[in-house]
């Protein structure tokens, strides 16, 4: 991939010359597009230049069926903002440079973002400030004024009403179109969220829609990027906040949300920070409605490699790995667990 | 006598590990032989219990159905529930043909649920305590030791 790296960055950097691409890597994860590391080195106006790049590029098939153009939007919408996001560089929508749509943006250097570094020994005096700084960051993606931004001009916002609903319908159809057996479990969570809707929220605001621990890049001094936006849209901010407390990413398995903090304090620092009181009601309603989503997820990508679109073993890795355990929450999340 | 399954997948996910592993120089091949371990160590176990599971639930959904037939009131359903329970047994152990029967079963299960919700009555509401018991132990029957639940 290298040449046709350098030479589509030839073409994006006016004056550059002698374009030399190196440490190409893939980076693990990616569920909904391939993530890859590159530097780039040239020369512009008689001086050396170098950067280092993540290349967001369109898999054959994925565990999100995302759209490329919509990520990319909620990212420059949020650079110069108080979230911090890498850097949005270049986007394709065509093949023709590297043979799929891609995005390309800055790199932040010396971060990490696993969901397992986090419990080393080495963060333990940062932990609660960075759990802290997670729920503060929520409550500056709610309270950012999307109205005039990249945002607007590639999503329509729902009304207050339709929020739940909006979402709902989506997650309903990706189990309708993708799954490979009966889900009798999640459709009688389909059904009681339909039977019992929640209020509409106070203000329909950016909902990141992905927003857990694994998903920023930390350092000891604190976070540094909230990356993984491919399933950002307008809607209840209640979203993100149940999202975040999914049992599915209790790494540490003793309860505490993404395995850095407990929930009742999670919730005071996300008020605090943002001026709300949480429903805690609506917040269930958006708990068991995240069991159903993160089913969804997990049967788009039975579905990929069953089908033979992927061969990426992660599809199935996370069929036989999480479609039961995400029944089980579900059913726990409708006090109908063990 | 040759080596079981579950033993030589379990046999080939060790050896990719010990084996192969410290040979990987890429972040995402080991992410894939990671991945190749941990698939074999579960396809071991569903390889054993597959057809053990999936006969024990027929059963137990075909019974739960049966039960329902008389608290649901719609005829069309009636109907489906009566060509499901008529015969109770399995007559093809593949576990394809057993996966298929399990598949009809625990959709016209999601039908006779949503149906069960909204009849009133004390025996709708027993019938409906039955299927979430039922919902439950499909996710015990479905459960790996490795991984993360």
């Amino acid at each position: 991939m290298e040449p046709e790296l350098a030479k589509y960055l030839t073409s994006k950097i006016p004056g550059s010359t002698g374009m030399a691409i190196s440490n190409v890597f893939r980076i693990p994860g990616g569920a909904s597009r391939e993530t890859w590391m590159f530097d780039a080195a040239w020369e512009e106006n008689g001086e050396s230049r170098s950067e280092a790049f993540i290349l967001r590029k369109d898999p054959p098939a994925s565990l999100l069926a995302s759209q490329r153009e919509l990520e990319y939007a909620f990212y420059r919408a949020f650079e110069d903002s108080g979230v911090p996001v890498p850097r949005m560089r270049w986007i394709e929508n065509g093949s023709e440079a590297l043979g799929a749509p891609f995005f390309i943006m800055e790199r932040i250097l010396g971060c990490d973002s696993n969901t397992t570094r986090i419990q080393d020994a080495e963060y333990a005096p940062v932990r609660d400030a960075i759990a802290r700084r997670m729920y503060e960051i929520m409550a500056e993606i709610h309270d950012f004024d999307w109205k005039g931004t990249a945002i607007e001009e590639v999503l329509a916002p729902p009304a207050p009403g339709e929020c739940w609903k909006r979402e709902l319908d989506h997650w309903e159809q990706v189990i309708n179109e993708n799954e490979l057996s009966p889900q009798p479990i999640a459709r009688a969570a389909i059904r009681w969220l339909r039977a019992n809707p929640p209020p509409p929220p106070d203000r329909v605001t950016v909902v990141h829609a992905d927003y857990r621990v694994g998903n920023f890049l930390y350092t000891v001094k604190g976070i540094h990027g909230v990356v993984d936006w491919e399933m950002a849209h307008l809607g209840d901010p209640l979203e993100d906040l149940a999202w975040s407390f999914m049992e599915a990413w209790e790494w540490t398995r003793d309860g505490r949300k993404g395995g850095i903090i407990w929930a009742e304090d999670a919730i005071r620092i996300y008020e605090e920070a943002s001026g709300t009181k949480v429903n805690r009601e609506a917040l269930h309603w958006w708990d068991v409605f995240g069991s159903v989503k993160g089913q969804a997820i997990w049967l788009t990508g039975a579905r990929s490699f069953q089908d033979g679109k992927t061969a990426e073993l992660m599809m199935p890795f996370t069929s036989y790995w999480l479609i039961n355990f995400q029944d089980e929450i579900m059913l726990r999340a409708m006090g109908r667990g063990a | 006598m040759r080596p079981d399954t579950p033993k030589v997948l379990f046999g080939i996910a060790g050896q990719l590990i010990m084996q192969i592993m410290p040979e990987v120089r890429t972040p995402i091949a080991g992410q894939t032989l990671t991945l190749s371990a941990a698939l074999l160590s579960m396809v071991a176990q569903e390889f054993d219990r597959a057809a053990s599971r999936l006969v024990e639930e027929n059963r137990s959904v075909r019974t739960l159905l049966a039960a329902s037939r008389d608290t649901v009131s719609e005829q069309a359903l009636r109907s489906r529930i009566d060509a499901e329970t008529a015969d109770m047994h399995e007559h093809d152990f593949h576990v394809s043909a057993l996966q298929a029967v399990n598949d009809r079963l625990r959709s016209l299960l999601i039908d006779v649920h949503a149906a069960v919700e909204t009849t009133p009555g004390e025996a709708a509401a027993g019938l409906n305590e039955r299927i979430w018991d039922e919902l439950k132990e499909s996710t015990r029957r479905r459960h790996l030791a490795s991984g993360l639940a």
